[in-house]
């Protein structure tokens, strides 16, 4: 007998849904979709990497160049100004906060800068967001090299390094759940890249990226709801957390970074959902 | 049934037509703000109530005009786009070629193209090398395959579409409009290919504006007319309801009528020698065309006269009884004149007839029919323009 099975080209060709009470086969469906497709992950991730360094001539070089020079510029920058804060805690700030940035930046175009690919073939879309985020987990991880080198040159004390799978694997589940919102979205509204903008301002400097988080925690003058939100704020665990492993940062803790883990997973659980009741219109607006 | 390898079931697609993108959001929040006061979308319905099974092994052709729903009913079988009522059952795997070039990246190679399609389709790396040579050499782009394909002639493009999405081995091969581009050479690898896939008894759908291709390689034809199917069946038949559909709204346009009215043309038929009634000749044939009129007095050596334009309404040949010196004699009441023309001798093409009658001294039009009969001529030899001279050639050798 030859092996007959339903090719159902993303979520299927069906009109009607039948209602949402199956969400988790939905979601073990998704798992497998995205399971029988790692070829095609592997390979965007790898056209990702390659057209971002396409006709510069250092090529993959910029993504341990960038680093770099972000560490010497603001050392520079740090002991001209005499600004009241620590290299490391900084660069550790800023090079995790990037990769959140970056994930936004591109999610804008993680479907619609593919628009040729969802208008012409069947694969379930979710691969694109994905894609987009792994790559520049990949660009994420690689500066990270480069900030360990320097942090072993300054001969800091590392601290809880075991704690960085946890940590990287709740940012990219936030990043993923972010980007598939916001993926999502710019496909139907053209607004969205100018809200994003706006979103980002007041996300970083709800984030302890350019500041220690101590200058927070010791501060008691916010209205409530403001402390809220900002620990809420998955962000705040995620940087603090990098300090933590990197710099043996005392604050603000481990269930800190459990508590993020835990909103990310919210965030990403909202993305696959808002991302999944949306992409049946992909097609018709691309 | 597991000889069903695509089930269509009272399948609908609309779209949303919007006035402006720009506004989206504004209008989302306000329709959410202010319920009830929706705000104004226009809906269009690209294909109505669509029925079909299409059997493992067949070949379903589609034909329809420009907008009639054929491409968007493909994207939606291909799954890009989502049916908004009925449901779609495919079985197997898909591989199509929809709007010339498959999904490729621009700044990406030949190469690189190749195995982001076969990825997409579900191939592994390892089944992607064993068919790579293959690809290349149907394609024929040896030398270009690691260039990026934004420096690709159209050509290229569609060579290399072409070759992946059939060399993917699919089950079902979804094909737009592929027959058109390319050089008759490329044309004829893709036809052999195509038949080659029906041998193998595989499941395919085309759509192609080139007739001819389309009648003999599909076992099925379905038409397509404004979201709506009209016919599906045996190519033969559906093909020729649609000649003569298009053939009607062809003429339409250029028809007109006008006269005084003494005398009316009334009706007009068109046989062969077989004196059997039909729209579409081929060239050498004879045609008999019977023109009834109806005389409301008597009316002495009215001249009849009859026009052939071609689709674009330039008359290509004219003619009367008076120039014929034909005498009518006259008339009164109903009664008919028959046109003989003994060879068509016309170039493959539809043709608008038209007919008149007017006084024997040409200042009085009775009624005349511009353009209001469309015929259909198939002439297998291929010569410029469109009325064809009867010629003989010669050589003569100057011995020096």
């Amino acid at each position: 007998m030859p092996r007959v099975y339903m090719n159902r080209p993303f979520g299927s060709a069906q009109g009607p849904r039948i209602g949402n009470n199956i969400s988790f086969i939905i979601m073990i469906n998704l798992f497998k979709d995205i399971w029988q497709k790692r070829e095609l992950i592997l390979i965007l991730v790898e056209r990702n990497l390659k057209i971002r360094y396409k006709n510069s001539a250092l090529g993959f070089f910029w993504t341990l160049l960038g680093p770099l020079f972000l560490i010497l510029i603001y050392s520079l920058f740090l002991s001209v100004l005499r600004f009241p804060m620590d290299l490391p805690i900084l660069v550790t700030g800023i090079i995790s906060w990037q990769f959140l940035a970056m994930c936004l930046g591109d999610s804008l175009y993680a479907i619609v800068g593919n628009a040729n690919l969802v208008t012409k073939s069947a694969f379930p879309r979710i691969i694109l967001p994905l894609a987009m985020v792994k790559s520049n987990l990949v660009n994420f991880l690689l500066s990270f090299i480069v900030v360990i080198g320097y942090l072993l040159v300054k001969g800091v004390d590392f601290g809880a390094l075991y704690l960085l799978p946890l940590i990287i694997l709740t940012q990219f589940a936030l990043c993923l759940g972010v980007a598939l919102i916001f993926s999502a979205a710019n496909v139907f509204f053209r607004d969205t890249e100018h809200i994003m903008s706006i979103v980002m301002l007041a996300w970083f400097f709800m984030t302890p990226v350019i500041y220690p988080i101590g200058l927070v925690m010791d501060n008691h003058g916010f209205p409530w709801w403001v402390s809220v939100a900002y620990f809420l704020n998955p962000m705040t665990g995620i940087v603090s957390a990098y300090r933590m492993a990197f710099l043996s940062a005392p604050n603000p803790g481990t269930e800190f970074l459990m508590l993020s883990f835990t909103v990310s997973m919210i965030f990403l659980l909202v993305g696959l959902f808002v991302f999944q009741k949306s992409e049946k219109l992909f097609g018709d607006e691309l | 049934m597991d000889s069903d390898k695509i089930v269509v079931k009272q399948m609908s697609k609309k779209f949303r037509l919007r006035n402006s993108g720009s506004s989206s959001l504004k209008a989302a929040v306000m329709d959410m703000v202010i319920p009830g006061k929706r705000s104004k979308r226009e809906d269009f319905w690209a294909l109505k109530d669509i029925n079909f099974t299409v059997k493992s092994g067949e070949t379903l052709g589609i034909i329809g005009s420009n907008g009639a729903g054929k491409s968007t009913l493909l994207s939606l079988l291909a799954g890009t786009k989502t049916p908004t009522e009925g449901s779609i059952e495919t079985r197997g795997t898909i591989s199509s070629l929809l709007e010339l070039g498959a999904g490729f990246h621009p700044e990406l190679t030949g190469r690189e193209n190749v195995f982001l399609a076969g990825a997409i389709m579900g191939l592994t790396r390892k089944q992607m090398n064993e068919r790579f040579d293959a690809i290349v050499d149907f394609a024929g782009i040896e030398k270009f395959i690691d260039q990026p394909v934004k420096h690709y002639s159209s050509g290229m493009y569609v060579r290399l579409g072409f070759a992946v999405a059939v060399e993917v081995d699919p089950d079902i091969l979804l094909i737009d409009e592929v027959l058109s581009v390319g050089d008759i050479d490329f044309q004829r690898k893709c036809i052999k290919k195509m038949n080659s896939f029906r041998e193998q008894g595989k499941t395919m759908l085309i759509i192609s504006h080139d007739l001819h291709t389309i009648q003999s390689i599909s076992d099925k034809i379905l038409f397509l007319e404004q979201g709506e199917v009209i016919g599906m069946g045996d190519p033969d038949d559906i093909i020729n309801n649609y000649e003569s559909h298009s053939r009607e709204d062809a003429s339409s346009s250029l028809q007109r009528e006008w006269g005084t009215g003494e005398v009316t043309l009334t009706g007009v038929k068109f046989s062969n020698a077989d004196g059997v009634s039909q729209d579409k000749f081929n060239a050498g044939e004879a045609v008999t065309i019977e023109i009834s009129y109806k005389a409301s007095c008597a009316i002495t050596n009215p001249v009849f006269g009859f026009g052939i334009a071609d689709a674009e309404g330039h008359l290509v040949h004219g003619s009367n009884t008076q120039i014929e010196n034909f005498d009518t004699g006259t008339i009164n009441g109903d009664g008919s004149v028959v046109l003989n023309i003994s060879d068509l001798a016309l170039a493959s093409g539809n043709y608008l007839f038209s007919f008149s009658v007017h006084s024997d001294d040409h200042t009085v039009n009775y009624h005349r029919l511009d353009n209001h009969y469309s015929i259909g001529v198939n002439n297998p030899k291929r010569f410029e323009g469109s009325i064809y001279l009867p010629t003989k050639w010669e050589k003569t050798v100057n011995n020096e």
